[in-house]
């Protein structure tokens, strides 16, 4: 009876070991790893690519800080099951130089890169002269304001015009106006709250420049100058001095403030557009605000794709890369259903030349085209951009939540700089 | 032979015990050994090529000479000295209140058990949701009393306080549980007793319960600061170790280090000096609160 018990059991392991791994060796699916936001938007192409070569995908979604951290473990595990991945633009130089995506240039061979994308999503997407990562969409930043609570206060809308464009200062006086703690209702709030994304705009108009210095492997100097100081005081008085914007808050809780018309002034990006017009409030959009002793400047780049170097279907993966980033429709699906702002020309084209581009609300893509095309601050170009995001996020933070800016920046500027000693 | 080798009576505990010590060799003590070792490593990408360096204590020392770490090291000590105690005294109160042959006794302990029920991760959002300073549902409450808004997450002085707060809400019930097992385990005659000879209630507690609960208390005891080493989920959900490093405990750091920042050689040592002072403090925990070898021999 035992004997027999024992035979059962040894057949089942011995069958599902097969099975098991039989599925490992027949299996030619590519696994691709996305932001959760891009799943939707993704799945009705890579069903296409299907359909056309015959490569089944996988698409595994995650939500933006569990994508960095898987990608991070995978890499650092060498893992071979995932083939390709979305890539944040200022993270194209870390992946490169730590072996983790390969060089699309042998699958772009055939063709010029600069006739598929704008130079800029090119730039983004290269290290040390070869192209890693092509770019899936870019990004620019606006502003977004409430007519009523405007209205209410006095204050002038802002233009979409050039030589009107609003000034930080106007925008703080404003908002000291509207603000109004005892119903709730804030001055102005940012999209990416705390985030350097979008508040690197702030010393990169002060002429601070991105924080890292050239070359990309040092911080000194370069994070706690006068223009990073200026801003980073600035910050600090909007959530403590002058109080017109909520701390604690987070990207995902200011879009809803905005849309629930409670916030005059909303800075964030094209995608917002969706939110707000779904909502009941009466707003309009104006270019993105510049200190008065600075220049005009806003966020940019945005998520690229790369080959997973460790990957053992390079090739096929290279093929799905190649067709979510340089196929035309793809690109004009990104902007139509999705308010994504483009990187291929085809698309860039599209939005500059058809007419429903220039009515509101759907001129919020023309609006950020303009202002990523002329008013871009690429994030600062390091290997090391993983360790130096997340101590600006954190000094960024810890700067609205009330602490002095100038010995904040300082602790982060020596804390960068002792992270990048490994990449020097 | 196999009843040969069964009557060497010894090895008889030793195979019942093999498949335990087998676990705890491969999933405890190997990755310690594991971690440890790769602590004494450094990973460079100088000129981009991936250089993995054994530098002996090298990694260790950089941690000593970064005022971050001995913040870390700070916050870890202050929220281990007081949420422990307060930990295990609420847990302790309220065991003792649900001993109370009530009417409604088993509804009340389902209640009172309910936080465990909830994971962490969600009852730590729930939380944040509730503490926000300005929407948030505690400062309404407070402004019943007249009580101002407080910026609980968002303050350097009320961040750890607050993550205190939640992590005991969900923990006490947990450890609850331990002591009201202990206490149901008291035979009623000892108070049959005491209540014969007079004793107050202070007298009962003090000199039947807690004597008699003194093995689970240093369970719970030993079991709730080797958790509370390892809370982080607070932080990573609300806090991310601030404002101004005000919540970052070492684990943090060390997650931080390894997840963030990649940098695995950090990492792995403040795991490892935290491994060690998890270690020293459960040591003495034994030591002044276990029992002493002649009370054993009882």
């Amino acid at each position: 009876m035992i004997k027999r018990n024992l035979i059962i059991a040894l057949g089942f392991f011995v069958l599902f070991a097969t099975l098991s791994f039989g599925v490992r060796a027949d299996s030619h699916k590519i696994n691709l790893v996305v932001g959760e936001w891009a799943e939707g938007p993704l799945t009705p192409w890579v069903a296409e690519f299907t359909a056309a070569t015959g490569i089944e995908v996988d698409i595994q979604p995650f939500p933006f800080r569990e994508l960095l951290a898987t990608i991070e473990v995978r890499g650092n595990a060498k893992a071979d099951d995932i083939d390709v991945i979305f890539v944040d633009a200022p993270l194209v130089p870390s992946y490169a130089v730590r072996g983790m995506i390969s060089s699309m240039d042998p699958y772009f061979a055939d063709t010029d890169t600069s006739n598929i994308f704008a130079q800029a999503g090119i730039d983004a997407a290269s290290w040390n002269g070869a192209m890693y990562a092509p770019p899936l969409n870019n990004s620019g930043q606006l502003t977004y304001y409430n007519k009523d609570l405007l209205a209410k206060a006095g204050c002038a809308e802002p233009s979409l015009i050039e030589s009107e464009r609003i000034t930080w200062e106007e925008v703080v006086e404003c908002s000291k106006k509207i603000t109004d703690s005892a119903s709730g209702t804030w001055g102005m709030v940012f999209d990416q709250v705390n985030r350097y994304y979008q508040l690197q705009s702030l010393p990169e108009s002060m002429g601070g420049g991105s924080g890292v210095c050239d070359g990309g492997l040092s911080v000194k100097g370069c994070l706690t100058n006068e223009g990073w100081m200026k801003a980073g005081q600035w910050y600090h008085d909007v959530f403590n001095t002058w109080a017109i914007s909520p701390k604690g808050s987070s990207q995902g809780k200011t879009d809803q403030l905005f849309a629930s018309g409670k916030v005059g002034i909303f800075v964030g990006g094209s995608w917002n557009e969706g939110t707000f017009t779904g909502a009941e409030i009466n707003y309009g959009i104006a270019l993105h605000p510049y200190f008065a002793e600075g220049k005009p400047v806003t966020g940019c780049n945005s998520w690229h794709m790369g080959v997973w170097n460790y990957s053992k279907h390079q090739d096929d993966a290279a093929k799905l890369v190649r067709y979510l980033t340089a196929s035309p429709d793809v690109a004009l699906s990104y902007v139509n259903e999705h308010g994504q702002l483009p990187a291929h020309h085809s698309a860039i084209l599209y939005v500059a030349e058809h007419p429903k581009f220039n009515n509101f609300p759907k001129n919020v893509l023309k609006v950020a085209t303009y202002e990523s095309a002329n008013h871009c601050s690429t994030r600062g170009r390091t290997p090391a951009f993983l360790e130096f995001e997340e101590i600006v996020n954190t000094s960024f933070e810890d700067i609205a939540n009330g602490g002095d800016p100038a010995s904040i920046l300082q602790g982060a500027e020596s804390r960068i700089e002792s992270s990048m000693r490994r990449y020097q | 032979m196999s009843t040969i080798f069964f009557r060497r009576q010894w090895i008889v505990p030793y195979l019942f015990l093999a498949p335990a010590l087998l676990g705890t060799i491969v999933f405890k003590l190997y990755p310690i050994f594991l971690g440890f070792w790769e602590s004494l490593i450094y990973t460079s990408f100088g000129g981009g090529i991936e250089k993995r360096t054994f530098v002996w204590f090298e990694n260790y020392q950089y941690l000593f000479d970064d005022p971050l770490f001995w913040q870390s090291v700070k916050i870890t000590s202050i929220l281990t000295v007081i949420i422990n105690p307060l930990q295990i005294s609420i847990s302790l109160g309220l065991a003792l209140l649900l001993m109370r042959r009530t009417r409604y006794i088993r509804i009340i302990r389902s209640l009172y058990l309910l936080p465990i029920g909830i994971a962490l991760p969600i009852a730590t959002i729930i939380w944040g949701l509730m503490l926000d300073p300005y929407q948030g549902l505690i400062n309404g409450f407070l402004g019943i009393f007249s009580i101002p808004p407080q910026p609980f997450l968002v303050s350097e002085n009320q961040a750890l306080w607050s993550i205190m707060a939640i992590a005991t809400w969900k923990g006490v019930a947990f450890w609850m549980l331990f002591l009201l097992a202990g206490l149901e385990d008291i035979p009623t005659q000892f108070y049959e007793a005491a209540q014969i000879d007079g004793a107050n209630p202070f007298q009962k507690f003090r000199y039947i319960t807690l004597p008699l609960l003194r093995r689970t208390i240093l369970f719970v005891f030993v079991a709730d600061t080797a958790a509370n080493f390892v809370l982080m989920v607070p932080m990573i959900i609300l806090t991310k170790g601030g404002p101004m490093q005000s919540t970052n405990v070492l684990v943090f750091e060390a997650y931080r280090s390894g997840f963030y920042y990649q940098d695995w050689g950090r990492s792995l040592s403040i795991i490892t000096i935290l491994t060690v002072i998890t270690l020293i403090v459960i040591g003495l925990q034994l030591l002044f609160l276990g029992e002493s070898r002649s009370e054993r021999k009882i």
